[in-house]
């Protein structure tokens, strides 16, 4: 069953077409690495299936509704229903701590529960970090905390964006292995990434070029 | 936790934690509500303080008896009750006569007072030597004392004509329980008949005594030991006529006459008509740039003991109050006295009146300024504390928020930050009105408990109104911007 379906969209900047008749489908549960050079239409391809932006023409399906038509209103009630996000910038709240950047996410979504948001930092591995400010925290450790409060409010999809751009080799496995964890619990993931080693990690990747989808790649080894 | 806690947790964190940006836009609501609070506190305590500076140019209502009445000192107390004590600065009670010097030939307008009254609600009157603190001590005016040459400690021998001795007695000025008359008239013989009467209340006579010395013994002479002729005194009023009033002794009618004569004479040179002559010692000389400066005072209990009259002739009143509140304590006095009528001194409260508007429009202005200032301060932090926070608000709209929770933290922010620098203000205005009040009017004011919640108000509603162009760049950011990884 697919959570995701992208028919023929494509998204015009003036003379630019950022995409140009994408159609693709992500199926539920699946992971899903979405490459391609810089201009390629990655970030509008973001954009679109993270409900920030609309397509100039196509439809795109998110769990049976079409966000191409929705006002942006409905886009930000659904993007907090449905949608974890994870940024390559990491960008906490600067003035809250771990926690309260995690709480945060809960007070859009529902209710805030401090209790449970510690519990997703101690999935992470940073319960005992959960009182510091981002400045005290490292690179890794931040991200760490934004797929905290990715997964807070139990997302259908997990969104991300070259969320180990920043990170080190190690804090990237962490990250990783936390995906793989979330996968395996059955959460579909997007990363779009221009690193070969993410996308490896996914199931399926698919690789965008000028702004079409160029080609398809089953990860064979896949949970090898 | 509630989302109420989670939203007070996040804006009280956003300030506390980023106290350098926001300590320059609660700087700027702190010292606009500090001028304001200030402004409002010596506004609210001018009036009073003006009062009082304004007290110093002399009484501001008076107090006079209506046509044909007698107004007292007990109800002048009685009158005063109309006004509440604490703005009552003082009320002085004024009787007026002519008073002569007969030893320089000269006479003067003379006022009976009550000096402690008189310095209240006359400040400006400037005594050389001292205000008369005993029995019959004396203030001169300044044209009086050049005139006759007096200086403090000099003594001036001061006499009441009472109108009666010009000619007819009163029946008020006869009519004093227990006085006494008395007169002479010719009787048998050429010889005089000196005779006293003690008058009753009616004015009528309660008994008579006379003086027959000079009548042959055995007629005129007998008078004294017949009581029953005394007897038919009793009870009438004079002028008498013989053979009506009272019938003559047989055989002693010259002499009866002569009593009848001596009486009648007596009501118009009775005790109560005698001129009385009191020395005073002057205590000091009275300069006020007036007309003053032609009277003599005395205290009201000598001019009393004087004159015999407890009538007042008008009350000086100084009345810490407004214009408006004067107009109706004076009406509230009329319309409630059937003795006493009351005036307001135009001069002194309108003059307070226009001061006190002219000031009111200027505090008008002035606050106006400083709000505009207040708000385009606050207005020009708070933008660049979006454009700071841009991506912040971005990650927040990409969270989920929905323009609605970015608008209350925003306006959440700003009103926190009003509530902050509403208590600052408070508190530092009050201590600025202070010293302003002390350096320029001498007193001190108190703290106007309504104060501190109406500065909170108005400076987080300033902060509010501030906070609306800024929050409306805030809701237009665009949540991809976190995207782009910028």
């Amino acid at each position: 069953m697919s959570l995701l379906e992208i028919r023929d969209v494509s998204k015009i900047y003036g003379e630019l077409k950022a995409l140009d008749r994408v159609s693709l489908h992500v199926d539920q549960g699946e992971w899903v690495a979405i490459m391609g050079p810089s201009g390629s239409g990655k970030s509008t391809m973001m954009n679109i299936i993270g409900c920030m932006d609309k397509p100039t023409s196509g439809e795109v399906l998110l769990d049976g509704v079409d966000i191409s038509r929705e006002s942006s209103r409905r886009l930000t009630d659904i993007r907090r229903d449905k949608i974890g996000l994870i940024f390559q910038q990491f960008h906490m709240v600067s003035y809250l701590t771990a926690v309260e950047n995690v709480m945060v996410s809960q007070y859009y979504h529902s209710m805030p529960d401090e209790e449970e948001a510690l519990e997703a930092l101690g999935r992470v591995g940073l319960r005992e970090r959960a009182r510091h400010l981002p400045s005290q925290l490292s690179g890794g450790e931040q991200q760490r905390v934004c797929v905290a409060r990715a997964l807070i409010n139990h997302p259908e999809l997990i969104l991300a964006d070259e969320p180990t751009g920043n990170l080190d080799e190690a804090n990237e496995n962490i990250v990783l292995d936390l995906f793989a964890q979330l996968h395996r619990e059955g959460t579909t993931l997007i990363v779009v990434t221009h690193d070969p080693e993410v996308a490896d990690a996914a199931q399926r990747t698919i690789v965008l070029e000028h702004g079409r989808v160029a080609r398809e790649v089953i990860n064979e080894h896949f949970g090898a | 936790m509630t989302r109420k806690r989670m939203f007070l947790r996040m804006i009280t964190a956003s300030l506390l934690r980023r106290r350098s940006r926001m300590l320059i836009a609660l700087l700027s609501i702190g010292i606009g509500a500090t001028i304001l609070a200030g402004l409002v506190t010596i506004y609210v305590d001018v009036p009073r303080q003006m009062g009082a500076q304004f007290r110093s140019y002399g009484a501001n209502m008076l107090i006079l008896p209506r046509e044909g009445e007698n107004l007292t000192k007990e109800d002048l107390t009685e009158i005063l009750q109309a006004i509440p004590e604490e703005e009552l600065v003082g009320a002085t009670p004024y009787q007026y006569v002519r008073l002569d010097m007969t030893s320089r030939q000269q006479s003067f307008t003379a006022a009976g007072t009550d000096f402690t009254g008189v310095v209240r609600t006359s400040p400006y009157f400037s005594v050389e030597g001292a205000y008369p603190a005993e029995t019959r001590q004396i203030l001169v005016g300044r044209e009086i004392a050049e005139t006759i040459g007096v200086k403090p400690g000099f003594t001036m021998e001061l006499t009441f004509q009472p109108s009666a001795a010009e000619g007819s007695l009163s029946p008020e000025e006869s009519r004093v329980p227990g006085a006494s008359l008395s007169g002479r008239g010719e009787g048998f013989g050429g010889g005089m008949v000196y005779v006293t009467a003690l008058l009753n209340e009616e004015a009528g006579i309660d008994r008579i005594t006379v003086d027959v010395s000079t009548q042959t013994p055995e007629y005129g002479g007998r008078i004294p030991e017949d009581d029953a002729f005394l007897a038919q005194f009793r009870g009438k009023s004079l002028p008498l006529v013989l053979g009506e009033d009272v019938d003559a002794l047989s055989g002693a009618t010259v002499t009866s006459g002569a009593i009848v004569d001596a009486l009648n004479s007596a009501v118009q040179t009775g005790e109560a008509a005698r001129p009385r002559t009191v020395m005073f010692t002057v205590t000091g000389i009275l300069t006020t740039g007036g007309e003053e400066e032609g009277y003599v005072f005395l205290s009201l209990e000598d001019m009393e003991a004087m004159t015999g009259m407890d009538r007042l002739d008008v009350a000086e009143l100084s009345v810490s109050a407004g214009a408006e509140q004067l107009e109706r304590y004076a009406e509230a006095i009329t319309e409630g006295g059937e003795k006493a009528q009351a005036r307001l001194v135009k001069r002194v409260t309108r003059s307070e009146a226009s001061v006190l508007e002219k000031l009111t429009a200027l505090v008008f202005l002035v606050t106006l300024v400083v709000v505009l200032l207040t708000m385009i301060c606050v207005s020009t932090t708070m933008m660049a504390v979006v454009s700071e926070r841009r991506r912040e608000i971005g990650l927040r709209k990409a969270l989920g928020a929905s323009d609605r929770s970015i608008r209350s933290e925003f306006l959440g922010e700003g009103m926190f930050l009003g509530l902050l620098g509403g208590v600052m203000g408070a508190l530092l205005g009050f201590a600025f009105a202070q010293a302003v009040s002390v350096n320029v009017f001498g007193s001190s004011i108190t703290f106007q408990p309504l104060l501190l919640p109406s500065a909170i108000l108005v400076s987080m509603v300033v902060a509010a109104l501030s906070c609306l162009l800024p929050i409306r760049r805030a809701v237009a950011i665009d949540p991809a911007l976190v995207l782009k990884g910028e």
